[in-house]
């Protein structure tokens, strides 16, 4: 199997356009997270969400063509752009050796608001835009960055809910490993909140409207934020070839089901995933310096992979810094394990674990604090980052400094 | 005062019903001393007792507040009465 190596990032999300604007965010505990309404929801309920800004969304779009593309494509052609720019890739490392593998949750989700409202909805035209299909599946975002960058390779989406990303981000690296491609773009992206899916989230009974809180005393749910973040992944011998910087190594991934309840999560396929990365990467439990949890706020999550640490980590569970940091970003759902994989990037780069924000006090039940409310130094040459998904979908990625 | 007692034992029954009809169970095994874990409950059916209770009284509960604490069918039915009137309360004063 090949090394792979991270040569590029970018991202968007509600802290704005660029990876260093969502880690800046992440390490000193800036929230996107703000009220939030939605055209044509006379019954919405839960108030706050982490949408990219209208700003930034009308700069996504202006490059690309919105007759053909919904803005789940245009934010993750944004992302990859900056990833692309950033590892100076030239047009010749793409064609056939280079791959795409991007997670997706609900695909066009506005475009599929607006027309079904245009069919549906009291005084809606009963017209379909023709190009409704195309729009809202689920593989758009991976079809449109391959076209835009001539990508001739495999190119895959990965739609399992909040493990979409990291399941996409760790098949990305598959295909490098084992020689499939040199090089592949991946990462995830969502543009989910519209009415229709953040009634149907409202329906779940998951949310909370109070602030979200992982792991916290008084914790009631999670918040739902957009969002897209890529990556360039190449064989080591490739990045070296072209004289790549090398910002990290990609050392292990991990995936398992539960095969239990749909909803209810399952600390031991949690913690078999987690065990599996690092199995893959090589690497002791002991030589993790950070996580950054799934850490969704429902008690349920929480509970559950508090657990699965204590299992897999053992004795190092005390040692080791944990924080999720789905209270700045929200829960990005496919786009999730994404950002949350760049966030976990720069903190074992800049060796800083950022906080959990929103953090009250340790609840009894589960006597676990995460680095809470403010960023932590630690000292340690590999990061772990955990997805849970509905469907009992677990995914677990180890990054590692490069040369460490 | 007979009043609000008539509506809070009215809100019982219907809760009771809402189990027992979100949750698929027979209405007989639906009593305040049940234990909602023996009565096979699943995850998925907790989701649509909470959709039928907003849809009814208005009330959003999240599945993770003090809805996990509950261990009988009566800690589910005292919560969510509870939550109920606090919501009325609210509309009343607003």
């Amino acid at each position: 199997m090949k090394r792979v190596v991270i040569t590029g990032v970018g991202a968007i999300s509600a802290c704005g356009i660029g990876a260093d604007v969502l880690w800046g965010a992440a390490r000193d505990g800036r929230t996107g997270v703000r009220p939030a309404s939605f055209p044509r929801h006379d019954k919405q309920v839960v108030k706050e969400a982490a949408p990219i800004s209208d700003s930034d969304y009308e700069i996504a779009t202006s490059s690309v063509n919105t007759r053909f593309q919904d803005r789940v494509s245009a934010v993750a052609q944004l992302a990859a752009g900056e990833a692309i720019h950033q590892a100076g890739l030239a047009e010749t490392d793409f064609g056939d050796r280079c791959g795409v593998s991007i997670g997706a949750g609900f695909g066009g989700a506005k475009t599929m608001d607006d027309n079904f409202f245009q069919l549906l909805g009291e005084g809606g035209s009963r017209r379909i835009d023709p190009m409704c299909v195309p729009k809202i599946m689920t593989n758009a975002p991976a079809s449109w960055i391959a076209m835009k960058w001539g990508i001739k390779g495999p190119s895959y989406c990965i739609s399992t809910a909040c493990s979409s990303a990291t399941q996409a981000i760790g098949l990305g690296a598959m295909l490098v490993a084992s020689g499939a491609v040199d090089r592949c773009i991946t990462g995830g992206t969502e543009a989910f909140l519209v009415r229709s899916v953040f009634a149907s989230w409202e329906a779940m009974h998951v949310m909370t409207n109070d602030k979200c809180r992982p792991f916290s005393r008084n914790r009631s749910g999670m918040v739902l934020g957009d969002g897209a973040a890529m990556f360039v992944f190449e064989s080591l011998e490739s990045a070296q070839a072209r004289g790549a910087e090398i910002i990290a190594e990609f050392a292990g991934y991990g995936t398992t089901n539960d095969a239990g309840d749909l909803l209810r999560p399952d600390r031991y396929g949690a913690g078999r995933s987690m065990r599996l990365a690092l199995d893959h990467a090589g690497i002791d439990p002991s030589e993790i310096g950070y996580v950054n949890a799934h850490g969704t706020g429902t008690i349920a999550n929480d509970l559950n992979e508090t657990l699965a640490l204590r299992d897999v980590f053992e004795g190092h569970f005390d040692r080791l810094m944990i924080s999720s940091t789905k209270p700045i970003h929200g829960h990005a759902l496919g786009a999730g394990g994404a950002l949350e994989l760049l966030i976990t990037l720069k903190a074992l780069t800049e060796q800083v674990a950022p906080p959990t924000i929103n953090f009250i006090e340790v609840d009894p039940k589960i006597d676990f604090e995460p680095v809470p409310n403010t960023a932590k130094p630690f000292n340690a040459s590999a990061a772990l980052s955990n997805s849970f998904a509905f469907g009992g979908i677990n995914a677990s990625i180890v990054l590692k400094l490069h040369n460490a | 005062m007979t009043n609000i007692e008539g509506d809070l034992a009215e809100i019982q029954s219907q809760l009771l019903d809402i189990v027992a009809q979100e949750g698929m169970i027979d209405r007989e095994s639906v009593k305040l001393d049940a234990v909602l874990a023996e009565l096979d409950i699943q995850s998925a059916d907790y989701v649509m007792i909470l959709m039928a209770i907003e849809e009814k009284w208005g009330v959003y509960l999240p599945v993770d507040e003090e809805l996990t604490e509950a261990e009988t069918v009566g800690d589910l039915v005292s919560l969510v009465t509870q939550k109920i009137v606090q919501h009325r309360a609210g509309i009343a004063t607003a």
